[in-house]
């Protein structure tokens, strides 16, 4: 309050404002702490005088005032004492304070410092710090405020708002300050309808409001203004091309003198030659250049731009599963830090994830944000073993070196030992053995092209219904008709040679039973008994190879069974063979003995020729 | 004795039977022989196009292994693996009309093919349009998914197989040594005759399908679909790239269509491209 007070006070061109208000305000409160404040202009007009202030708001056993030398020492040094008490609720407390008043004016245009007076208060020395003043030309509005507080009119360049931009040219994410001020060369009551910019495409944050208006003196192009600062942003462009800041607008009730007659009189000039009136202002639209990223940026960048450094740890080294633990990314830097993401971490499979907790620890300033910002990963890893959580990996974009950075933590290595608890599984049916998942499909893409056997070929592509198709069928039908054909043939000829064969043993047998028939049919019986005995020992020695001496019975029955002859041929033979020889000694038994014998023998000898 | 002669006759006729089959069935290898390898080798300049495009789409560069599989394409020849390798540039080129025309042209060529069916579902996940199809009966799906098990010609060897095999046991049910035998084996001829003459319509219906050419892929990104042949006729639904439709009639530059789900319309024949 105090401090609100002495500014206004020393201003000048609000002293009025100041007397009205200060009848009201004075020693309302003072500080306990013991201090030495010096109150002068920053500015001022040559030819201009002003006051410096020196104050302690304490007893001083000994003030040592500065010598100034760069300035005409118009009047003063003069002590002023300004006491007070108070007594809230029955209770008393007293303030002093203690001012001694330079008036100054300037010799020359320039920059000129006013030494630091010393104080002592209760064997302490206190010092003030040294003030700057700038002398400037000026138009002599400053001499004449006075007058300029007589114009009935506030021309625009008497009272306007002011954007002001740290940088005109940044890149996307990069911080800049923009400051609303307002300056006025006449006296404002109060303030209505304030609208300040939206700042479209900007994320934006206050980090000045102030709560009192204070107004400093400044120079604007050589004239000297009272400016106050209403509001300080940083602002984070988050687009790029040119941006627009909109105007700042608001309505200052300006007091000026409302132009009465010749006639008024003393009272009139103290109670009522003021009136106010409204006045809109409004600041001009900036504009603001935001250049894009350049190209390349790496994959885990994520729109930070300053300059950071990043350390990541687990909260524990070694853990039981099922168990919980964290992840902390710590990033600290300057920048728009307030803007970063969670780094994006591939836990290992197994492990199940909560949501990244996020602390912000970062101040905004002038130099944007600065401070750190936390990421904390919960995590929970459901199986035993050892595990490497991949490096974290965060890039941002250093606006010093014009380039990409990436930071890279170590590899975190956590080892996780079997449940303690045992069964806090959330699957209740899978308590015991490993956790077994299907197959998942990161992405899907077409099929390899085929590179083996091109089987490339021109024309017709089918077999089916060609040329060779046909041919083919044509083959298969036509070497079945000739196979046919010649196993047809074959079946025939066989049957054939049976035949023949038949009829040659039937002739072989006749002829050697000629002699035999003829006595047959004279009815000879001994004669037919020798000629049919003969004949058939004729046919088996010529059969077997053998000579007629060497047959003998069983000679015959042997040579016969090698030759694999039908036993019972064998054994017939052999009866007939029997038959010729009793016959020759017995008498005929008549009948159809010797017939029966001698068809006996024809078939004997044909079915032996086969 | 009658015995006797049967089994010396059957002995005899039993061998001059089986050396004639075995002479037979050598015979009708040698013959068939040419046939199974009847696809002629391409020239060495093909091949040489083949081999360095799949190189070149094994390094990543489709565009150039494309204008070579192109060449090929150009030179007369044709086989489902170049129809699906360019469908595979097409589809890497991010031209999923071109790619999806390619893949249906392959499997043309060989329906049964299990990649290309693979591809060509991911191909159709681009096209825009998504058109319900008409069920079908059940038996002609069967039918169908067996006859696209293997391609026309494969199907045709067998059929061919069959039918040498269907005369081998005729002649045994001819001369088969004893009557049982040859009662089994004329049923058994009968069969494979039957098997035989199945799987040649398998052969014969891929062919058909293929040389029909009565479906076609929209090119177009967006073509309009309009009630006449003319560009006055109302617009009844807009198709997309990638889309397939089958041909019904064409009159002018016009082509009516009809889409899966029975719709019918009026197209500009320049739209489609004919797989």
């Amino acid at each position: 309050m105090i401090n609100y007070l002495d500014k206004i006070k020393n201003s000048g061109v609000t002293r009025r404002l100041f007397l009205i208000l200060g009848s009201f305000i004075a020693g309302v409160s003072l500080s306990a702490q013991t201090s030495l404040k010096v109150d002068a202009p920053r500015v001022v007009e040559s030819g201009e005088s002003f006051q410096v202030v020196f104050s302690v708001n304490a007893e001083p056993s000994s003030f040592n005032l500065p010598s100034i030398t760069d300035f005409d020492l118009l009047a003063g040094p003069s002590q002023s004492r300004m006491s007070s008490t108070q007594i809230i609720n029955g209770k008393r407390s007293e303030s002093i304070s203690i001012s001694y008043t330079y008036v100054l004016a300037p010799r020359s245009e320039g920059k000129f410092t006013i030494p630091s007076a010393t104080v002592v208060v209760d064997g302490k020395s206190y010092s003030s710090s040294p003030v700057t003043i700038e002398v400037v030309k000026g138009d002599g509005s400053a001499k004449s405020s006075e007058s300029a507080q007589t114009a009935t009119t506030v021309s625009s360049d008497d009272l306007f708002l002011k954007i002001s931009l740290s940088k005109g040219r940044v890149v996307k994410g990069e911080h800049l300050i923009a400051t609303v001020k307002l300056y006025t060369k006449v006296p404002i009551a109060g303030f209505e309808d304030v609208r300040f910019p939206s700042f479209n495409g900007f994320w934006s944050q206050e980090i000045d409001t102030p709560q009192n208006i204070e107004f400093v003196r400044e120079s604007i192009d050589g004239k000297i203004y009272n400016s106050a600062l209403l509001r300080r942003y940083m602002l984070l462009p988050q687009q790029s091309g040119t941006l627009t800041i909109d105007a700042a607008e608001m309505i200052c009730q300006v007091q000026i003198r409302s132009a009465g007659g010749a006639s008024r009189s003393l009272f009139d000039d103290f109670f009522d030659s003021y009136s106010t009136v409204r006045k809109r202002v409004s600041s001009t639209a900036v504009r603001v250049v935001v250049d894009p990223l350049p190209q390349g940026a790496p994959a885990s960048f994520q729109g930070g731009v300053g300059e950071f450094t990043m350390n990541a740890k687990l909260s524990r080294d070694s853990i039981n599963a099922n168990e919980a633990l964290s992840l902390i990314v710590n990033i600290s830097g300057t920048g728009n830090i307030n803007l970063i993401e969670a780094p994006k971490i591939a836990f290992p499979a197994g492990f199940e994830v909560y949501d990244t907790k996020i602390s912000d620890n970062s101040s905004k300033g002038s130099r944007g944000a600065t401070g750190s910002k936390q990421f904390e990963y919960p995590i929970i890893p459901r199986g035993p073993g050892e595990y490497t959580i991949p490096k974290v990996e965060f890039s941002f974009y250093d606006i010093a070196k014009k380039r990409y950075i990436t930071l890279f933590s170590d590899d975190l290595n956590l080892k996780v030992g079997r449940d303690a608890g045992g069964g806090s599984v959330s699957q209740p049916g899978l308590s015991l053995g490993v956790n077994r998942q299907a197959v998942r499909s990161i992405t899907e893409d077409i099929r390899y092209i085929h590179s083996g056997a091109s089987r490339l070929k021109k024309g017709n592509l089918f077999f089916f219904a060609s040329l060779f198709y046909f041919f083919a069928i044509l083959m298969i039908i036509s070497l079945y008709i000739f196979t046919e054909k010649i196993l047809s043939k074959r079946v025939e000829r066989n049957r054939d040679i049976a035949g023949v064969k038949n009829r040659r043993a039937n002739k072989v047998a006749r002829a050697r039973l000629k002699n035999a028939e003829t006595l047959l049919k004279q009815g000879i019986y001994m004669g037919f008994y020798e000629e049919l005995h003969r004949a058939l020992l004729g046919y088996v020695s010529d059969k077997l190879n053998l000579s007629l001496a060497d047959l003998s019975r069983d000679k015959i029955r042997e040579e016969l069974v090698f030759k694999k002859v039908d036993f019972g041929q064998i054994e017939e033979l052999l009866y007939l063979l029997e038959q010729c020889e009793y016959a020759r000694y017995a008498p005929d038994p008549g009948g159809g003995e010797m017939d029966k014998n001698y068809t006996k023998a024809i078939s004997l000898i044909s079915e032996m020729e086969l | 004795m009658s015995s006797v002669f049967f089994s010396k006759f059957s002995n005899d006729m039993f061998r001059v039977n089986y050396m004639d089959m075995k002479k037979a069935i050598i015979g009708a290898l040698l013959v068939l022989l040419p046939f199974i390898a009847f696809s002629q080798a391409a020239s060495p300049k093909v091949s040489d196009l083949w081999e360095s495009a799949g190189e070149l789409y094994s390094k990543g560069n489709f565009s150039e292994a494309l204008a070579q599989y192109q060449e090929i394409e150009k030179s007369g020849h044709t086989s489902e693996p170049l129809l699906y390798n360019i469908a595979n540039c097409y589809f890497k080129e991010k031209q999923w009309g071109k790619s999806i025309l390619y893949y249906e042209r392959a499997l043309k060529l060989n329906p049964g093919s299990n990649d290309t069916q693979n591809n060509l579902k991911l191909a159709k996940e681009f096209a825009i349009d998504k058109i319900e199809e008409l069920p079908e009966f059940i038996l002609r799906t069967w039918i169908r998914d067996v006859n696209y098990m293997l391609s026309s010609n494969e199907w045709t060897y067998i059929s061919l197989l069959f039918f040498a095999l269907t005369a081998l046991l005729l002649l045994n049910f001819r001369y088969g040594p004893s009557s049982a035998v040859r009662k089994i084996s004329f049923f058994a001829s009968m069969f494979s005759l039957l098997v035989g003459i199945i799987l040649t319509l398998f052969a014969w219906s891929q062919r058909s399908s293929y040389n029909r050419r009565d479906t076609a892929i929209v090119m177009m990104p967006v073509s309009t679909v309009r009630s006449s042949p003319d560009g006055s006729g109302n617009t009844l639904f807009i198709l997309h790239e990638g889309t397939k439709v089958e041909m019904i009639e064409q009159l002018g530059s016009w082509k009516r269509i009809e889409l899966a789900d029975g719709r019918q319309g009026w197209i500009p024949a320049g739209d489609l491209e004919v797989i």
